[in-house]
């Protein structure tokens, strides 16, 4: 297990150094100056040269790219402050720190992506489950083609639906915020109950479709009909045998939905005005802001890196032929 | 003013409208009913602003009918404040901001009866010029403090003025600055490189501070816009003791009404009063509510939808500057109307021409006449995006005359392909290749096909150039850009055509970077810049410098009018004290209470 574990750390190293030299250099292939964010009405020539020295632009690229990944490791001094390990910079278009604003995002982006998660588990697999039990029957036919529609809907349009139907009209939800859980745990939930359902509408229909198929096909596995042959009641077969088996790809494609919504669900956030990661890289994006970019960036692959380890891991747990060798 | 760039992002929509007396259609409620121009009634002709005196200066402001004290009022914003650093500040949204929490030299009061003047803000008065306006002097008010308590000195002023030299302020105002050396661009550093980190300061020639309480500005050319300038919140003041540089910028001293409490960049910002502000030194502002709660990344079609519907919070909610959103406005003035304010904003939207390239004054001409204004405006939202432009100035300038419209833009909105192309046939022109560059926003490739048609139908071979929004202005900013036509939008910075014909129209002017986007170098232009910038009268000067843009607009033609951008907002049914605020090109933030 340990020599597996640093051998794939070893590779998320790799992966997260190629993604960072990919980013920081394909940053400066866009026909875009960083510099003109900051220039005032006077911006020439000259003022321009003066904004490219202030952030250091000025410099080669291979050197700014080694100070920035050293200062992950060993800290910066920036005129606007000191920047401690791990050092990500200062934005250019706020003059944050980076890692700053990252943890302060975070807890937006890590409630909507559990609450999202705790949602879609719990309805695709029941109805993925239910589907399956009831194979061929008006159950299956019923659910298998709600998961077909509402996998053809998109957060956009759902969203600003729910909104002004749940809020505006009915008075039923609150207006979609993020209120920190420490603060009040009521109006969190409250707050990020609809960005949870419609967030979990499309991936719903996604695990429905998945745990029905993966389960119709372990119930036909020479296993289970082994276990069905042994007399054991049709509950237990599903559940032990076929149910546990149908987990290994549902688990994998798990750890990468959560991996990414981790590293931001941009299009949520923008919808329901939620300030997390996704939003944070879309706005670094508009505002050519590398020093933001790069981290938010090196943040979500490793949370997908790291989702990826862990489900590996877990795959031992769920299905003992799995070895980690 | 530096040019709108219409885009999300924070650091483009760069604006200090100066009003004037007057204004139509900029009251609560505001906005009007449409008609062929696409914007409401036309305003009226302007005066200029008045210089205030002591008495006029000196406060409490005139309290606002109705206004009560308490409550908290909630802000939906779109984009997070870049920066607080004053020098730093020259966008909308964190104008807007800046009057809560800094303080100028001087400051446009708008009083009750919609009169604008331009009054002492830390100063005792708007400035007393000598030496025919090369000299300016300036006297502290008592009792002008920071929010830690500590007095507000002629040494902060002049540290604030010192400051604006050092590498690191980049973004502000730089009119005083450029003043101050007597030289354009860039070049203005020279005088004091490191500003004042090094030990080095600007020499009583240039600036005085003989006491703790006046300030005294030399310069080399008559500087009679001096008052509205140091009105730009780009010159508030900062502490000389507490400045930390870069630093600054994320947690400056507030000397207004309101001091920061809290600020999540990009998420929210706390407001709550500043108990060392003292009303009977303020001539404009209020502290009616005990504090603002403002959040971030509300889109206008959010921050519309809230106030609309009206329900819980967003009954004591408003924007600084979040406008209503085009799809929704129809919908406010039929369901809300009474929540609203509207007014125009300083930018007019114009088609330069590229001089340089489209040669013949003939063609040019053709141009302004075949040119389709209404389809043009029709993306932007129509009547309520803005209202048809007949001139190059803005209706908010002093100046300014209603009913001018040279090319008929007025009365034939769609264009007049007919008289174009006749001027087009005199020129021996017809079937000339254009090449009209523009934004790949949404609004620009719409009206770009009815541009092409319009003038296609007129005898021109269009080709059309689709440029990246966000370096748009760098590119058709390129004295060697390639491109026959471009739409521009510039903004005048206070209430003179003095921040309009020069920066546009001079030909001294033209650079890399520049915003004499037509590249016009005309003798009789620049030698009239000159004249005019020297008229004391205000009066006299306005009506100059009006003249001088029909001779351009008439007889160089290097651009075409388009329209007067407009801007509506809407607020929840518990906010008072709603006024639109030329100056601020917004809602006034200075007077908005929370009713019972």
């Amino acid at each position: 297990m340990l020599r597996f574990l640093m051998r794939r750390t070893l590779g998320a190293v790799v992966i997260l150094l190629i993604i960072s030299a990919c980013t920081f250099f394909l940053f400066y292939a866009i026909p875009r100056d960083p510099a003109l964010l900051h220039c005032g009405k006077t911006c020439d020539p000259e003022s321009l040269e003066i904004i490219r020295r202030n952030l250091g632009l000025d410099k080669p690229l291979t050197e700014q790219y080694w100070a920035y990944m050293a200062g992950i490791f060993t800290g910066r001094d920036f005129a606007v402050g000191p920047c401690p390990a791990p050092c990500f910079g200062y934005s250019f278009a706020s003059n944050e720190p980076v890692w700053g604003t990252i943890l302060d995002r975070l807890p937006t982006t890590v409630s909507l992506a559990l609450g999202g998660a705790v949602v879609f588990l719990l309805l695709g697999l029941g109805a993925g489950m239910l589907a399956a039990w009831r194979r061929g029957g008006f159950v299956d036919k019923f659910l298998s083609s709600v998961s077909l529609v509402l996998s053809s809907l998109q957060i956009y349009f759902v969203g600003p639906l729910a909104i002004a139907l749940l809020v505006y009209q009915l008075d039923l939800f609150r207006q979609p915020e993020y209120v920190p859980i420490t603060s009040s745990p009521v109006d969190w939930f409250a707050g990020l109950l609809i960005p949870w359902v419609v967030l979990s509408l499309i991936f719903t229909a996604q695990y429905t479709r998945m745990s029905r198929s993966t389960l119709i096909e372990q119930l036909g596995e020479d296993h289970v009909r082994a276990a069905r042959a042994k007399g054991l009641s049709g509950r237990t077969v599903f559940f032990r045998y076929a149910w546990r088996g149908s987990l290994i790809p549902i688990v994998t494609i798990f750890g990468i939905d959560l991996g990414a919504l981790f590293g931001g669900a941009m299009v949520t956030e923008f919808t329901f005005t939620l300030p997390g990661l996704g939003r944070l890289a879309v706005d670094s994006v508009l505002d050519t802001d590398l020093p933001m970019l790069m981290g938010v960036m090196l943040f979500a692959a490793t949370m997908i890196v790291l989702f990826n380890i862990l489900v590996d891991a877990v795959y031992a747990l769920i299905d003992p032929r799995v070895r980690l060798s | 003013m530096r040019s709108r760039r219409i885009r999300r992002a924070r650091p483009v929509a760069v604006t200090l409208a100066v009003g004037a007396l007057l204004l139509g259609g900029c009251s609560a409620g505001g906005g009007g009913a449409s008609d062929d121009r696409g914007g409401g009634e036309p305003a009226e002709q302007r005066s200029p602003i008045e210089f205030a005196d002591a008495e006029a200066s000196t406060g409490p402001a005139e309290d606002v009918p109705g206004a009560r004290k308490g409550g908290t009022l909630r802000v939906y914003q779109r984009d997070s404040y870049a920066h607080l650093d004053p020098a730093q500040i020259y966008v909308q949204d964190e104008m807007a901001l800046a009057h809560l929490i800094h303080r100028k030299l001087t400051h446009v009061k708008l009083d009750n009866d919609g009169t604008y003047s331009v009054v002492g803000d830390l100063a005792t008065d708007s400035g007393r010029p000598s030496d025919d306006g090369r000299t300016w002097t300036y006297t502290l008010k008592d009792d002008i403090r920071f929010e830690d308590g500590s007095p507000i000195t002629s040494k902060d002023v002049r540290h604030t003025f010192e400051r604006l030299f050092a590498p690191f302020i980049t973004q502000g105002p730089t009119f005083v600055q450029q003043w101050m050396a007597n030289k354009t661009g860039a070049a203005y550093r020279e005088l004091l490189p490191d500003g004042p980190y090094e030990g080095d300061h600007l020499p009583d020639s240039v600036l005085e501070t003989p006491d703790e309480k006046t300030i005294v500005f030399h310069f080399s050319e008559p500087r009679n816009d001096l008052p509205y300038a140091l009105a730009m919140s780009g010159y508030a003041v900062v502490s000389a003791e507490k400045d930390t540089r870069q630093k600054y910028d994320k947690d400056p001293l507030a000397s207004g009404p309101y001091k920061i409490e809290s600020f999540r960049s990009g998420k929210s910002m706390k407001l709550v009063r500043n108990p060392e502000w003292d009303p009977k030194t303020d001539a404009a502002r209020h502290q009616y509510v005990d504090g603002f709660d403002i959040t971030f990344n509300h889109q206008y079609e959010d921050s519309t939808k809230r106030l609309l519907n009206d329900s819980g919070e967003a009954r004591t909610a408003v924007s600084f500057t979040n406008a209503v959103d085009a799809g929704s406005y129809q919908r406010v003035m039929r369901e809300a109307k009474d929540r609203t304010v509207s007014g125009y904003q300083s930018f007019v939207a114009q088609l330069a021409i590229n001089t340089d390239r489209v040669e013949d004054v003939r063609v040019r001409q053709a141009i302004a006449y075949a040119f389709p204004s209404k389809p043009y405006l029709a993306p932007y939202g129509g009547p309520s995006g803005g209202e048809l432009a007949g001139g190059l100035i803005s209706p908010l300038l002093p100046g300014y005359e209603k009913d001018y419209d040279p090319f008929g833009k007025l009365k034939k909105p769609g264009g007049d392909p007919e008289k174009a192309r006749e001027l087009l046939e005199k020129a021996g022109k017809v079937g000339m290749k254009l090449t009209y560059a523009y934004r790949n926003s949404n609004e620009e490739q719409k009206a770009s096909i009815a541009v092409a048609d319009a003038l296609e139908k007129a005898g021109f071979d269009v080709q059309r150039k689709e440029l990246p929004t966000d370096t748009y202005y760098d590119l058709i900013g390129d004295v060697d850009n390639g491109y026959d036509i471009y739409v521009n939008n510039w903004g005048h910075d206070w209430s003179s055509i003095s921040t309009v014909i020069p920066p546009l129209y001079d030909g001294r002017e033209i650079q890399d970077g520049g915003s004499n986007y037509a590249h016009v170098d005309d003798p009789e232009i620049n030698s009239r810049i000159d004249e005019v910038r020297g008229i004391a009268d205000p009066e006299k000067s306005a009506k100059e410098w009006f003249e001088l843009g029909k001779y351009i607009l008439e007889e160089v033609t290097p651009a075409v009018p388009i329209f007067y951008y407009k801007h509506t907002q809407i607020a929840g049914s518990k906010v008072g004290g709603l006024v639109y605020n030329n100056d601020m090109s917004n809602l006034d933030v200075t007077k908005l209470y929370l009713k019972q």
